[in-house]
C-alpha cells in the first residue's frame, strides 16, 4: 500500500466532466468541471466556448428524478440551463460543497393565488348556499307532481340503498298485507282532511332507527325502530302528521333540489379523490343539515291542525317526546336519530308545550287512532 | 451526432411504489389537497424516467400553478354545474317525469368541455416538458379540437365504431400539427386508412362474444356462453392490439424535418401488462383485506391464537357503535382507494411507460443540431379544467 501524503495549503483542487444543455440549442457539449475558490463558483469550460461560471451556492439539484446515479444541475437565476454529471466522484464533492442544492423554487404568484383561491370559494359558496336554494325554492313551486313523485321515488331508492347493510342491494320496504293495511288506513284519515296535492304513500323501512321523513311526492317513510318505540298508535299518528306537515309545505322537494344542484359542485372540489362517492354523501349530508326552524313549526302546527280534525290528541307527540328524552337521560346513550332531528332546532320543551297547548283545538273527546288488531298488525308490519 | 438514438428506461418500481405511497397517504390525509404535489412528483419522476438519446425528459410543471388553475376551474364551473344541473333536473322532472333525462343532458352539456378541458391538459403538460433543455409546446385550439372530437365521436358512433380509427388518426393529427420541439414543428403524416388494420382483432372479438350469446341464447345452451372465457381476453387483447398498432404505425408517421421515429412497441406485450396487472393489483387488495381481518381480529380476540373470532368478525363489527364503524368504514374506504391507485401505478402506468419507451427511436438525429428554443407559454389555467372535471385519470 502507497500512502500518499499531500504537502502544501491546498487540497488537490476537484477536476470532474458534465454534459452541459444550454437551454437554447438541444446539442449535449461536454465541460470540464472545476471549483473557483474565489466565489465560489463552478466552472465549465468548453474548448470551442469561453467559461461559464456557476456560483456553488446559486446551484440547484433537480428532484424526484429516475436515476439516481446522474445528478441534473441547473442555477437559481436561469431556468433553461443544464448540467449533467454522471461520474460518482463530481457528484459527491458537488454535494458536499454546494450549500443549497435542494432548496425549493421561490414561492411566486402568492397574491394570484389567494385572489383566485377567493374567487372560488365565493363562487362556490355562493351557488351552494344562496343560489341553489334560492332557485331550488322558487322552482319547487313550479314543479308538477308527477315530476315530484318521481324524485321522491328516486330519493327513497338513493336512502334505502345508502342505509343498506351490505352496500350493495337496498334497504327493505316492510309489506306485511295486514300491516299495509293498516298504515294505509291512519294515512287516509289523516289525509282525508287535508288538500295535499297528491296521494300520500307512507312505507315503513326495516331499519331498527327511530326515526321518519317526508319525502318529495307525498312520500312518507316511517323506519321500523319508530314503530316499536312507539306505545300507542296515535303516536305513530302524531308523528306521520309531522311528516304530512313537511310534505304540504313542500319542503323535502326543496331540500331535493338543492341536492341536486350542490352534488354536482361538490363533486367538482373533491376531484378524483376517494372516487367521490362516499366523502360525497358525507358532505352532502353535512351541508343539508336539517329544515329550518321555521319549516319544523309550520310542520308542527300543521300537524296539529291535522290531528285535531281527525279527532286525535296532538300531545301524543310530546309523550313520545318526553318518553324518549327520559330513557336518553336514563341510559346516557346518545339521543336517537328521531329525537336529533326533532331537536336539531332548539327548543323541544316548546314543542312539547306547544303539542300539549294544541289538545284543546280538539272538540270532543280524542278517539283511538286505529283498532287494536290494525295495531298489532302495524306493528308486525317488518315480518 | 449519431443518426439513430434509442431510448433508455431508468425507472424503478420500488422507488415508485414508495412514492405513490407516501403521496397517496398524504394526499387522504389532507383531504385531496396534496393531490397537486404528488402529480407534479410522480410526472417528475416518469419523465426522468425516459431518455431518449440517454439524456432524461424533463417535467418543470410546479403544484401551485396546478392548484390555481383548478381554482380558476373551478370559479366558472360551479356556476356551470350547479345551475345548470338544477335547471336541467327541474325541466327534466316536469317535461319528462323522469330524472334519467336530465342526467343524460347534463352529460352532454359537460362533453364540450371535456374535450377542451383534454386539450388544454395536453398543452400544459407540452409547455412543461424539455429535453435537451429545450421545451416543447402545443399551440392554442382547445375549442377546435372539442368540436371536432365530438363530430368525430359522433360519426364513430353511428358507424358502431367502424370509424374509430378515422376519429384516431384525425384527431391525433390535430394534436400533433400543433405541437413543438423547440422552433421545430411536428407533423402528422399518413393517411386514417392506415389504421384500420388495428381494430380488426378487436372487430373479430366483438362477433365472436355476439356470437356465443345469440347461439348460447337461441339453442338455450347454458355451457356456450363459457365461450365468454375466450371471448373477453379476446377483447382485452383487441384493445391492446388497437392501442398499441395505432401508437407505432402514427408515431412512425410523425415527422419534424429530417427528424422521424420508429416505434416498436408489441400487442402481446400491452396483453401481457393489462392482464397481469390487472390481476396482481386485485389479489393484493384482496391480500391487504385478508390481512386486515386478520389484524381485527387479534383486536377482538387479544391474540390471534383464537382465530375462531374471525368467523364471528361480522356479529363482532355490527356491535359496534355507530361513531367506531363509520371510522372502521371511511379507513377501509380510504385504503382501498390508496391501494388501488399506487397499485396502478406500480403494475399498470409502470411497465406500459416502459415498454413503450423502451420501444421508442429517434432517426435522423443530427438535424436536431439546428433546433432552437422556443418562448415560455404560461398557459395560466394550466390543467385545471381537467383537475375539475377528473378527465385523464393516469398520472
Amino acid at each position: 500500500m502507497t500512502a500518499v501524503l499531500r504537502v502544501g495549503a491546498k487540497p488537490e483542487p476537484f477536476r470532474g466532466a458534465g454534459v452541459l444543455l444550454d437551454g437554447t440549442s438541444p446539442v449535449p457539449r461536454p465541460v470540464s468541471l472545476a471549483i473557483d475558490e474565489d466565489g465560489p463558483a463552478l466552472i465549465l469550460s468548453r474548448p470551442d466556448a469561453s467559461d461559464e461560471r456557476w456560483p456553488l451556492a446559486a446551484l440547484r439539484q433537480l428532484r424526484d428524478q429516475a436515476d439516481r446515479e446522474e445528478m441534473v444541475l441547473r442555477t437559481a437565476e436561469d431556468d433553461d440551463a443544464r448540467l449533467v454529471v454522471r461520474e460518482a466522484e463530481s457528484r459527491r464533492i458537488l454535494a458536499a460543497r454546494a450549500p443549497a442544492l435542494h432548496r425549493r423554487p421561490p414561492v411566486t404568484g402568492t397574491r394570484r393565488l389567494i385572489l383566485w383561491g377567493a374567487a372560488a370559494i365565493l363562487s362556490v359558496a355562493a351557488i351552494i348556499w344562496y343560489l341553489v336554494p334560492l332557485m331550488a325554492d322558487q322552482l319547487a313551486e313550479y314543479l308538477p307532481p308527477e315530476g315530484e313523485r318521481v324524485l321522491g321515488e328516486r330519493t327513497l331508492e338513493q336512502i334505502r340503498g345508502a342505509l343498506d347493510e351490505t352496500g350493495f342491494g337496498l334497504l327493505r320496504l316492510c309489506d306485511d298485507p295486514a300491516g299495509d293495511r293498516a298504515l294505509a288506513a291512519l294515512t287516509a284519515r289523516l289525509t282525508d282532511e287535508a288538500a295535499l296535492p297528491y296521494d300520500v304513500t307512507a312505507r315503513v323501512l326495516d331499519l331498527d332507527m327511530v326515526n321518519a321523513l317526508a319525502l318529495p311526492g307525498g312520500i312518507v317513510v316511517l323506519f321500523r325502530g319508530l314503530i316499536e318505540a312507539a306505545e300507542t298508535p296515535e303516536e305513530v299518528a302524531a308523528v306521520l302528521a309531522h311528516e304530512l306537515g313537511h310534505v304540504a309545505a313542500r319542503d323535502p322537494t326543496r331540500m331535493a333540489l338543492r341536492t341536486a344542484g350542490s352534488v354536482g359542485v361538490l363533486g367538482l372540489l373533491l376531484g378524483d379523490f376517494a372516487g367521490g362517492t362516499v366523502v360525497l354523501f358525507l358532505t352532502e349530508r353535512l351541508i343539508r343539515a336539517e329544515y329550518s326552524r321555521a319549516a319544523e313549526a309550520g310542520a308542527d302546527a300543521y300537524a296539529h291542525g291535522l290531528l285535531a280534525e281527525a279527532g286525535l290528541r296532538p300531545s301524543a307527540l310530546a309523550d313520545m317526546f318526553d318518553r324518549l328524552r327520559a330513557e336518553q337521560a336514563g341510559d346516557g346513550a346518545e339521543p336517537p336519530g328521531f329525537l336529533r332531528h326533532f331537536a336539531s332546532h332548539p327548543a323541544l320543551g316548546d314543542r312539547i308545550a306547544a303539542a300539549r297547548t294544541a289538545d284543546a283545538a280538539l272538540s270532543g273527546p280524542s278517539r283511538a287512532a286505529l283498532a287494536a288488531e290494525d295495531w298489532r298488525a302495524l306493528r308486525s308490519i317488518c315480518q | 451526432m449519431e443518426e439513430v438514438l434509442d431510448t433508455e428506461f431508468r425507472g424503478r418500481r420500488g422507488r415508485l411504489f414508495w412514492m405513490a405511497l407516501r403521496f397517496s397517504i398524504l394526499n387522504v390525509l389532507t383531504l385531496g389537497l396534496y393531490r397537486f404535489w404528488m402529480k407534479t412528483r410522480l410526472r417528475r419522476y416518469y419523465w426522468s424516467s425516459v431518455r431518449p438519446g440517454g439524456l432524461p425528459l424533463e417535467y418543470t410543471g410546479r403544484p401551485l400553478e396546478k392548484l390555481l388553475g383548478f381554482l380558476i376551474a373551478v370559479t366558472f364551473l360551479a356556476f356551470y354545474i350547479g345551475l345548470v344541473n338544477l335547471v336541467l333536473m327541474f325541466l327534466s322532472l316536469s317535461l319528462l317525469n323522469h330524472d334519467y333525462g336530465a342526467y343524460a343532458i347534463s352529460f352532454v352539456g359537460v362533453i364540450p368541455f371535456i374535450f377542451y378541458a383534454a386539450y388544454r391538459r395536453r398543452r400544459y403538460m407540452m409547455a412543461r416538458t424539455r429535453w435537451r433543455g429545450l421545451r416543447f409546446g402545443l399551440a392554442p385550439g382547445a375549442w377546435g379540437y372539442a368540436w371536432r372530437a365530438i363530430g368525430h365521436w359522433l360519426l364513430t358512433i353511428l358507424t358502431a365504431g367502424l370509424l374509430w380509427p378515422r376519429m384516431t388518426f384525425w384527431l391525433e393529427k390535430y394534436r400533433t400539427d400543433r405541437t413543438h420541439y423547440g422552433n421545430l414543428r411536428l407533423e402528422q403524416t399518413g393517411r386514417w386508412t392506415m389504421l384500420f388494420p388495428a381494430i380488426v382483432p378487436l372487430i373479430l372479438g366483438l362477433l365472436f362474444c355476439a356470437a356465443v350469446i345469440v347461439v348460447s341464447i337461441w339453442q338455450e345452451e347454458r355451457q356456450v356462453m363459457t365461450g365468454l372465457v375466450l371471448g373477453l381476453p379476446w377483447l382485452v387483447y383487441g384493445l391492446a392490439h388497437y392501442r398499441t398498432v395505432t401508437f407505432r404505425r402514427l408515431t412512425e408517421a410523425k415527422t419534424a424535418g429530417a427528424i422521424g421515429f420508429r416505434a416498436a412497441p408489441r400487442p402481446w406485450r400491452v396483453f401481457r401488462i393489462y392482464m397481469l396487472g390487472t390481476t396482481l393489483i386485485v389479489l393484493a387488495v384482496l391480500a391487504f383485506f385478508s390481512l386486515l381481518g386478520l389484524v381485527l381480529a387479534a383486536f377482538f380476540a387479544g391474540n390471534l391464537d383464537e382465530l375462531g373470532v374471525i368467523a364471528e368478525l361480522p356479529e363482532r363489527l355490527r356491535g359496534l357503535p355507530t361513531w367506531a364503524k363509520a371510522v372502521l368504514a371511511l379507513v377501509v374506504y380510504f385504503n382501498a382507494f390508496v391501494f388501488w391507485d399506487v397499485l396502478t401505478h406500480v403494475f399498470l402506468t409502470f411497465p406500459l411507460w416502459r415498454h413503450f419507451a423502451e420501444t421508442l427511436q429517434v432517426t435522423g438525429a443530427p438535424a436536431l443540431a439546428a433546433v432552437r428554443q422556443r418562448p415560455r407559454d404560461a398557459a395560466q389555467e394550466a390543467e385545471g379544467f381537467a383537475e375539475a372535471l377528473d378527465v385523464g385519470a393516469a398520472i
